[in-house]
């Protein structure tokens, strides 16, 4: 029996590497579990030419020899230790013909540990359809090793790579990388200090703590008083190996791989040439968002006049069927008024999502990512950044702590400061009621302008978020760039399933997260609108009355002149006529300013605030749109809520930094009060003097 | 009947105020779940919201 050949079978995740094990072993495969560790390895015997035979072990897929689980550490500790029986004459790493930059980050680390490695280039079959072209010899010459082509599905290729195989010894084992370039000073030490072993092996071993023979990471310092660096400065250096052999890899695909999208017939290669076209790409993107917001306007309407008229009715009839008092009061214009306020948004939100999960579910948002990705790098941001801003439009809490995948901390920083800006849900039903109210329910060539005027708020958002973003890049200074891997999921139907539990579950969290905090500060809000101090509160009708010409033909203005006395001299109207002069200027009245300070718990509070003070006193069952569209300015008279007012309040909680919870997390994310305080501030002033513009221009 | 839905109010008042303070402002000890106090965050704090 001739000698048999230890060949370990690495590779990424889904390259196909378990499809050329079995071609490799045919029906000799059996698998087995190793002692000790849960992670399932194959093992299969080749049989090559000449009589000798090749034992094939596959291996667990990892991305690199940076483990970061258990399974990935099962393959480094078997490449670090000659002594195991199994340890390897031969690597052979698998990678994807569609992934091959990906993959070859793998394949440089794994040469430099001097192994003989063969680069097996999988799914050649689909190179025609991708319009993928390679050159074989320019990457055998540039990666100095044997690289074979192969389709493990249409078993071709297979014979090359045992000859490969067999003649392993033939393989350079000359490191793609050296390690020493990395940070020459150190590694000229440790090179003293370990004078027979590995540089790579040994830089392993120091950032991994594994153990391989008789070295480990401790026995580095004891034995030899070898100075081990710092956890941080180790993260850098390894980034730094990571963006070396990037480096080294993209200057060999520039010359060994060529991609003509043009050429490719591949139906999702078709899809992905025209969805992520520099121009048609944005086109079909603004579309999609003019589709989806013309949707939400038109879809929802009827539900939510439907809820509307319903919260309506429930006031009136708790009013009818409770004994007359201020608890009935309470519950009937102050609770009730107040989460109608949130539940009727519920059609519009779940709309909202609906499509959001339509178009993640159908791979499109991977393609909107990579598209943003592109303007992300012309404001000074990498692609990292777009999951949080995408994941703005849901919440700004979430989409801060997303901002965690960003290695580098100024770029996390300015992400973190600039998310807020994206339209989140909560902004939802602010900019809803205000566009009913001023922008005409009217078409502009063939679309509805209620929705053009949300998708501009949406746009307005996104734009804003980015240009700051570049300004704070530019006051920062971000001198180093981290780098955006973003695997493209194939097209797929939407399952059903999937989009409805979904929907269920945002439009649960929306309602239920800002249900409670609308729920007790509708109850505080109605309590300082109903109780005050004073004769002014406590005699209004007296006072009123002798001022007023009563007569039968009156009498319902002279109810609704007491309303509004006793509402002007209320704890509520005391404070909100304290903050009237500052937001006098920007067209609103003192019950807006309430609103506005209110919905710093949360914005949707809103507009159950001003529901649940508009109804303060009023005994006509009235629907929320129609109270506020009743509203009259103190000042100008003519209604309150005009197309400037309008604007200038759109404007303002477009750019306000309002909800506290998010203040809370950028604090928990940055440790420190000063960011949140600045955004604060900032972003506060900034929406105040754009709405104090917007008035004054627009009145 | 008007004392008696006063006091209501009252009550209701002082939870809903309750409610918003211990959320936005400051939460005693004993109204902290055990789940969040004992919840492991990872090294960097993932994994904590």
């Amino acid at each position: 029996m001739g000698k048999q050949i230890n060949v370990s079978l690495i590779g990424n995740p889904n390259t196909g590497k378990t499809s050329v094990f079995n071609q490799l072993t045919g029906l000799n495969q059996q698998v087995g579990n190793y002692p000790g560790i849960t992670v399932e390895k194959k093992e299969g015997i080749c049989k090559l030419p000449r009589g000798l035979k090749a034992h094939i072990l596959d291996l667990p897929g990892t991305y690199s020899l940076n483990a970061s689980s258990l399974d990935e550490n099962v393959v480094i500790e078997l490449l670090l230790n000659k002594n195991d029986r199994d340890f390897p004459d031969v690597a052979v790493v698998v990678s994807d013909v569609e992934n091959l930059k990906r993959n070859l980050l793998l394949f440089t680390q794994i040469k430099d540990l001097e192994i003989p490695t063969i680069l097996v280039i999988n799914m050649a079959d689909r190179m025609k359809r991708k319009g993928i072209t390679l050159d074989i010899e320019v990457l055998e010459a540039k990666l100095n090793t044997k690289v074979a082509l192969v389709s493990a599905r249409k078993n071709t290729g297979i014979e090359e790579l045992k000859e490969m195989i067999l003649n392993y010894r033939q393989i350079s084992t000359e490191p793609c990388l050296h390690a020493s370039i990395m940070d020459p000073e150190y590694f000229e030490r440790l090179r003293k200090a370990f004078p027979n072993q590995s540089l790579y092996k040994l830089w392993l071993v120091i950032t991994q703590d594994v153990n391989f023979g008789n070295v480990n990471r401790h026995a580095l310092h004891k034995e030899t008083n070898f100075h081990i660096k710092s956890n941080s400065d180790l993260k850098r250096l390894q980034q730094k190996e990571t963006i070396l052999r990037y480096q080294f890899i993209n200057g060999l695909l520039k010359e060994g791989l060529k991609i003509d999208l043009n050429s490719a017939t591949d139906l999702r290669i078709r899809f992905d040439r025209i969805l992520t076209h520099r121009v048609w790409g944005y086109v079909i993107f603004f579309m999609v968002l003019l589709v989806i917001f013309q949707a939400i306007y038109n879809w929802s309407s009827y539900p939510m006049d439907f809820i509307d008229t319903t919260f309506a009715s429930l006031s009136e009839w708790t009013k009818n069927i409770m004994p007359a008092g201020p608890f009935t009061n309470l519950i009937a214009e102050g609770i009730i008024p107040g989460l109608g306020g949130i539940v009727i948004f519920i059609p519009q939100i779940a709309f909202l999502f609906f499509f959001i999960s339509l178009l993640e579910e159908s791979g499109y948002m991977s393609r909107v990512v990579f598209l943003m990705d592109r303007i992300m790098r012309r404001f000074g941001l990498s692609g990292k950044s777009v999951v949080p801003l995408v994941s703005g439009t849901a919440c700004a809490i979430p989409a801060v702590m997303a901002a965690r995948n960003i290695e580098n901390w100024k770029e996390r920083l300015i992400t973190i400061l600039v998310v807020p800006f994206t339209t989140c849900s909560a902004r939802l039903p602010v900019y809803l009621i205000i566009i009913a109210l001023v922008i005409p329910d009217e078409s502009f060539l063939g679309f509805n302008l209620q929705g053009l005027t949300l998708m501009m708020l949406y746009l307005l958002g996104f734009g804003t978020a980015i240009v700051s973003a570049w300004i704070l890049n530019k006051i920062l200074k971000i001198k180093s760039k981290s780098y955006f891997v973003i695997e493209m999921p194939n097209y797929k139907l939407p399952m059903i399933k999937n989009v409805a539990i979904n929907v269920v579950e945002k439009t649960k969290s929306f309602v239920l997260g800002a249900g409670k905090i609308i729920l007790a500060i509708s109850i505080i809000l109605w309590v300082l609108a109903s109780y005050g101090p004073g004769d002014n509160f406590n005699k209004a009708e007296e006072i009123v009355t002798s001022t007023y010409n009563v007569d039968a033909e009156t009498h319902s203005n002279l109810e609704e002149e007491i309303a509004a006395y006793k509402l002007k001299h209320s704890y509520i109207g005391i404070i909100g006529r304290g903050i009237e002069p500052a937001v006098t200027p920007l067209g609103y009245d003192w019950k807006i300013g309430i609103a506005i300070v209110s919905s710093f718990a949360a914005r949707e509070v809103f507009v159950g605030t001003l529901a649940t003070i508009y109804s303060v006193g009023s005994d006509e069952e009235e629907t929320i749109k129609n109270r506020m569209a009743a509203e009259v300015n103190p000042i100008l008279g003519g209604p309150l809520f005009t197309f400037a007012s309008g604007i200038s309040l759109l404007l303002f909680y477009a750019f306000a930094m309002q909800c506290m919870s998010t203040l809370a997390i950028v604090k928990k994310e940055t440790n420190t009060w000063k960011w949140p305080l600045l955004q604060l501030v900032i972003m506060s002033a900034f929406a105040y003097v754009v709405a104090l513009i917007a008035f004054q221009l627009l009145k | 009947m008007d004392v008696l839905q006063n006091i209501l109010v009252f009550i209701t008042f002082l939870i809903a105020v309750g409610y918003v303070i211990t959320k936005f402002v400051w939460k005693p000890a004993f109204l902290k779940s055990k789940k969040e106090s004992e919840k492991g965050c990872g090294v960097s704090g993932c994994g904590c919201s």
